[in-house]
């Protein structure tokens, strides 16, 4: 306080006195810095979110560069607009930038900054010091770390982080008390403005962010359950993919589930690999078959099966865009269709994204070049690519530094530049991508040419000549790549793992480290090593123990989510649930627009009006995100299994299945394991059995009007409705 | 923590009492411990809480943001750039002044209080709007764009775990659509609200899929469920507590079937029962159709219904919309709602709240608009206990911030609570085992009662 009064008179006296009459003994002034001493305030007190100040418009008019991503502006926000006003040399108090923060002004968002605190006498100083903004040679921070990098946590145990900066000179500083921190998953851990983490009450790993300057790094703990498992029991590995599981499960003193039930396998693996389920008649032959080699025969076939394709063709329909209402029909149908024909043939994952990525000439013979028209601005094909490819997502880097990575504005329009020069132009034979010309990138804040690099490379100097399209796709797909092929092991493995490694599966940086990092580099290299085989990869991830565990906890287990150690719950789906549905009861769906007979995997325009498939949270494709595929439950998707004219119709349709059934099979008891076999894959238990037959008998009046409730009440469990 | 404890916080003799519990979102029900979702600390000393109030509550949001300096808080002698083209209007209650353009509130106004020290930290949508209906601010990382978005339980969920159901009705209801942060987040999908994802304006409204087709009659039905009982095989096991969209599904269908089986809740959505003259006053539109529904609700034994009405983000033309499109509909719907409610003598069982997520800038725009404004709005609070015709606390002379003391979005909460007749000091543990109080550090607003 002292020192306050002191520094106001000094101030009152002019700025310029202030070196003079600083009493000998104090350190020498300091030396501000406007970037690293002022913005990291503005960060910290999330004055420049995207929610106030830092939001397009600004906040009541004053606006300030999201996160601090532009030094010169924000200083001249704070230092020349608005008449002088959030600045006063002479009163430091009256500045609005002070008097808001501090809540002595009504300021709307609140009380930010505290009188007696550290950063209000930082600003405050700066203020007075003159408000220097500092010079194009003053240090900046090239790296941050965090101390420790990883601990071991005991439940609710503590651990402070200590953050150091690596500035440009060499010099290196404790900025913990500067930094922001971060918890990925609150639950788990926590950590509060100091950088103390604190466990929380349940097993598992957390990872800590710490941001200081668009410098980012991590702290990990492990926080094991508290109960050793002695002696740890002796797994079976299947594959390389188990060792890593298994080592990872240990060190958490978590146990594995038992393996599933070949019952349980084929459901599974049907529904993971065509996304339909097996009729009673391929449950039967699966389930007879004694062959050692049963599992991976059974893989085989159901990868060169038709609706292997229709139903990896969807997921990446939803991911690339196939979008009626921006295509049209028809090519819409033909990008659909080149994405089902790649998956058909097997094209190597890596072919597939080239043919993708430097798509051109008329859009009659090249399918592909939908894409660029379906996402039509250079910038967009640059971030939706590289969420879509490579599970980076420099959106944000348009406008401002990554919150939360490495990627600068410069990193985000060197990845532009590879997409400013295609152009769809009308011809004779209609549309046709063109790539060739010269057109050029500008920074938008320096105003200086940006060549097209890639993500992670040094800025280029010259452009390369002819569609550079060309370049960035033969360094995407290379095995060096350090993202490409993970992000695609990643997709796969939370396809059929029901979680990613990474996750969310479109957002791999350094903050968002994976639960289990050696598989996903293993899986990685064995993807590369493979050439790129998707199906070899099917086949690898199908037959690892890991895989084939079965969904039932045990007492170590129940509450692990992240680690593999038993099967997850998966919905499956709008589409797979709704052919299941018609499956089921034997009465197909009649779609506006396509062949009768189709199934929902099969539709190639996610605009279909159907109002299962909305209930059921079918994506309409706007964005590149996974995410838009909704899986959240709801009571209306419940009532509407449960009571919908839709459902009903399909029950007592007379060409459907229980119609049929009823008709023609007079055995309770094969009656009963045909229902089981074509609901749920797998023969009934005994108890199961009786307590269907006796149903049957209780019902001997209307046979059929039995086997209605029969079926509806199997189709209403959640062994029908999910994947497990 | 005692060893006798689950890793979840609860008791194993607490285990044992809740045998007879029913199951529907009872805050002990099996369901909820078997699927781990939270439970409160109060478990343990139940037999000290107070009895069951009877007071249920209607939260009237109004998306966007209402401009109360335009309608519950006139500042006639302000700055013309601040006060706005409106003129205030005597109500029924001596002394007390409102905006020309809610006059039939205005005669309504010995019924409900308005509290105009009302202020909260945050002027952005997303974040303020789960303020306002949680009680708490949003933590780093928030998402507004998640549906729902909540860090914590919005206020009908937490009354709805703690509470129950109060006969065959769902306790927590959305109309006419679900606001993103009116979700149960680590309550589970117990206290979930239901939502009727259809207007009660539409001549044919009627809650999707609630009734079973005609051939499936009650006895049907009856056995069909019986049946499907001894058919889910995961019922008793640990799959459904250790996956929680399966768990989810399990839960809601449990809820389903309590829906559809309720002769009370069909009567209760059947807006058609209402005299034609009644939903005329109470307005032809999705406003005052939703509050009549609300109303019929809540006597119905719904304990908590949230009515999302939007379009109240008054930047550009704030004059022209709010007198000519906005505030008719919640002039005649309010209006009824609370001369009906009297007339039935339900006022007092039945706490009504009328906020936006903040109010809008005193000062005026550019654009004849006003912006986002948190540090300085009124909130109409009324029934339930509340006592009418009064207002409580002030604002500055040209209405940007509170003249003396503040209320804030957990004092509301406290205030909602308590008149509910719960203690807004309890503790629920999140599925981690945290413990987190419901009301972050609120005082109920005594003035009001």
């Amino acid at each position: 306080m002292q020192n306050l009064r002191m520094e106001l008179i000094l101030a009152l006296f002019g700025l310029w006195l202030l070196p003079a009459t600083s009493p000998a003994v104090e350190p020498p002034p300091r030396r501000f810095n406007f970037e690293n001493d002022i913005v990291p305030i503005l960060n910290r007190y999330g004055c420049n979110a995207s929610g106030c100040h830092g939001k397009a418009e600004g906040q009541n008019g004053f606006k300030l560069s999201v996160f601090g991503f532009d030094p010169a502006t924000d200083y001249a926000a704070l230092t020349q607009e608005s008449r002088g006003r959030r600045i006063v040399p002479v009163v430091p108090e009256q500045s609005l930038l002070l008097s808001k923060a501090s809540g002595k002004v009504p300021h709307g968002g609140g009380i930010r900054l505290a009188r007696n605190s550290d950063d209000y006498r930082t600003l405050h100083e700066w203020i007075v010091a003159g408000l220097p903004f500092g010079s194009a040679n003053d240090p900046r921070v090239v790296s941050i770390e965090v101390t420790p990098r990883e601990q071991q946590l005991a439940m609710r145990g503590r651990q402070p982080l200590r953050v150091t900066g690596t500035f440009s000179d060499g010099r290196k500083e404790d900025v913990t008390r500067h930094a922001r921190f971060q918890s990925n998953n609150e639950g788990l851990g926590n950590v509060d403005e100091a950088g103390v983490v604190t466990a929380g009450e349940s097993p598992g790993e957390v990872a800590i962010m710490a941001t200081y300057m668009g410098a980012v790094d991590v702290f990990r703990a492990l926080i094991p359950r508290p109960e050793k498992i002695e002696p740890y029991p002796s797994l079976p590995e299947q594959n390389f993919i188990d060792p890593l599981v298994w080592a990872k499960l240990r060190k958490l003193n978590i146990a594995p589930s038992e393996l599933a039930t070949d019952a349980e396998f084929l459901r599974r693996v049907f529904l993971d690999v065509i996304g339909t389920l097996p009729t009673a008649d391929e449950a039967r032959a699966f389930l007879n078959d004694k062959r050692p080699d049963r599992k991976p025969r059974l893989v085989d076939d159901l990868l060169q099966r038709p609706e292997f394709a229709d139903f990896w063709a969807l997921k990446w329909a939803d991911v690339l865009r196939v979008d009626r209402q921006a295509l049209g029909h028809k090519r819409a149908y033909a990008y659909h269709r080149w994405i089902r024909d790649s998956l058909a043939a097997n094209k190597p994952y890596d072919q597939f994204c080239r043919e993708l990525l430097t798509a051109s000439g008329p859009a009659s013979e090249v399918p592909a070049t939908a894409f660029f028209k379906a996402v039509n601005q250079p910038g967009q094909m640059a971030a939706t690519l590289s969420q879509v490819l490579l599970g980076v997502r420099i959106e944000c880097a348009q406008c401002h530094h990554h919150p939360f990575d490495r990627w600068s504005q410069t990193d985000y329009f060197g990845m532009q530049a590879y997409f400013t020069q295609v152009q769809i132009k009308q011809s004779p034979r209609g549309e046709v991508l063109l790539a060739s010309s010269d057109a050029a990138t500008t920074h938008p804040r320096t105003g200086e040419r940006v060549y097209a690099f890639p993500l992670g490379d040094e800025p280029a100097k010259a452009n390369v000549t002819g569609d550079r399209r060309q370049q960035l796709a033969a360094w995407w797909t290379s095995p060096d790549n350090p993202w490409f092929a993970k992000n695609f092991v990643n997709r796969m493995w939370a396809s059929f793992a029901g979680r990613g490694l990474v996750e969310p599966v479109d957002d791999m940086r350094m903050t968002n480290p994976p639960s289990n990092a050696e598989l996903l580099d293993a899986l990685a290299r064995h993807f590369v090593t493979t050439k790129y085989d998707v199906r070899e990869l099917i086949r690898t991830i199908t037959a690892s123990r890991v895989y084939q565990l079965s969904a039932t906890p045990n007492e170590t287990n129940a509450r692990d989510e992240r680690n593999f150690s038993r099967a997850l719950f998966k919905t499956l789906g709008a589409e797979v649930a709704l052919d299941a549905v018609c499956q089921t009861t034997g009465v197909p769906e009649k779609f506006a627009g396509v062949p009768t007979g189709s199934r929902a995997i099969q539709l190639w325009d996610s605009q279909v009006d159907h109002a299962f498939l909305k209930l059921f949270g079918r994506p309409t494709r706007v964005t590149a995100c996974e995410c838009e595929r909704s899986v959240e439950p709801s009571v209306a998707q419940v009532l509407h299994v449960l009571n919908s004219p839709e459902i009903h119709e399909k029950l007592t349709h007379e060409a459907g299945r229980v119609a049929k059934l009823s008709g023609s099979v007079s055995d309770d008891a094969a009656l009963t394991d045909e229902l089981y076999l074509t609901a749920f894959s797998r023969f009934p238990t005994d108890t199961e059995r009786l307590a269907v037959t006796d149903y049957l008998k209780s019902v001997s009046n209307n046979r059929r009007r039995a086997v209605e409730d029969i079926l509806w009440s199997l189709m209403n469990t959640p062994e029908f409705l999910f994947n497990h | 923590m005692p060893s006798a404890k689950f890793c979840d916080g609860l008791h194993r003799r607490d285990l044992l009492r809740i045998g007879g519990a029913g199951l529907f979102g009872l805050p002990l029900s099996l369901s909820s411990i078997l699927r781990g979702t939270s439970h409160g600390k109060e478990s343990a000393n139940e037999s000290v809480r107070k009895p069951e109030s009877d007071v249920s509550v209607i939260l009237l949001f109004l998306k966007g943001g209402l401009s109360t300096i335009d309608t519950f808080d006139l500042k006639p002698n302000a700055p013309a750039e601040f006060r706005g083209e409106f003129n205030s209007i005597d109500t029924n209650v001596p002394g007390i002044r409102i905006g020309e353009h809610l006059p039939l509130i205005a005669q309504q106004m010995d019924k409900f209080s308005l509290i105009r020290s009302f202020t909260h930290r945050n002027s952005d949508h997303g974040p303020a709007d789960h303020y306002m209906i949680t009680g708490y601010h949003p933590a780093a990382g928030f998402n507004p764009n998640l549906k729902p978005n909540n860090q914590r339980p919005a206020h009908g969920s937490i009354i709805s775990h703690k509470l129950g159901p109060r006969g065959s009705v769902p306790p927590y209801v959305c109309l006419p659509r679900v606001h993103s942060s009116a979700g149960s987040a680590y309550l589970g999908s117990s206290a979930a609200p239901f939502v009727v994802e259809a207007d009660p304006n539409d001549p044919n409204f009627a809650v999707p899929d609630l009734a079973p087709p005609f051939e499936v009659e009650s006895s049907r039905l009856n056995s069909r469920k019986d049946l499907l009982s001894r058919v889910d095989k995961y019922q008793r096991g640990g799959e459904l507590q250790a996956n929680r969209a399966a768990g989810a599904v399990s839960t809601f269908q449990r809820k389903a079937f309590e829906l559809m089986t309720s002769s009370a809740t069909k009567a209760a959505f059947d807006i058609h029962q209402e005299p034609d003259k009644l939903r005329d006053e109470y307005g032809r539109n999705s406003l005052g159709q939703s509050v009549l529904m609300a109303r019929r609700l809540v006597e119905a034994g719904v304990r908590c219904v949230m009515i999302d009405h939007t379009n109240w983000d008054t930047h550009y033309g704030n004059f022209a919309s709010l007198k000519n499109d906005l505030l008719p509909l919640l002039d005649s719907g309010l209006s009824t709602l609370f001369r009906d409610l009297s007339d039935r003598g339900r006022l007092g069982s039945t706490m009504v709240v009328v906020t936006g997520e903040f109010g809008r800038t005193p000062r005026i725009n550019k654009d004849a608009g006003r912006d986002h404004w948190g540090p300085g709005f009124t909130v109409l609070v009324g029934g339930g206990g509340v006592r009418g015709g009064l207002v409580v606390g002030k604002s500055d002379a040209r209405a940007e911030k509170p003249d003396g003391p503040s209320h804030g979005p957990e004092d509301l909460a406290a205030t909602i609570y308590h008149l509910l007749g719960m203690n807004p000091k309890e503790e629920f543990y999140t599925p981690e085992g945290r413990p987190v109080p419901i009301v972050n550090g609120g005082h109920v607003i005594s003035e009001l009662l």
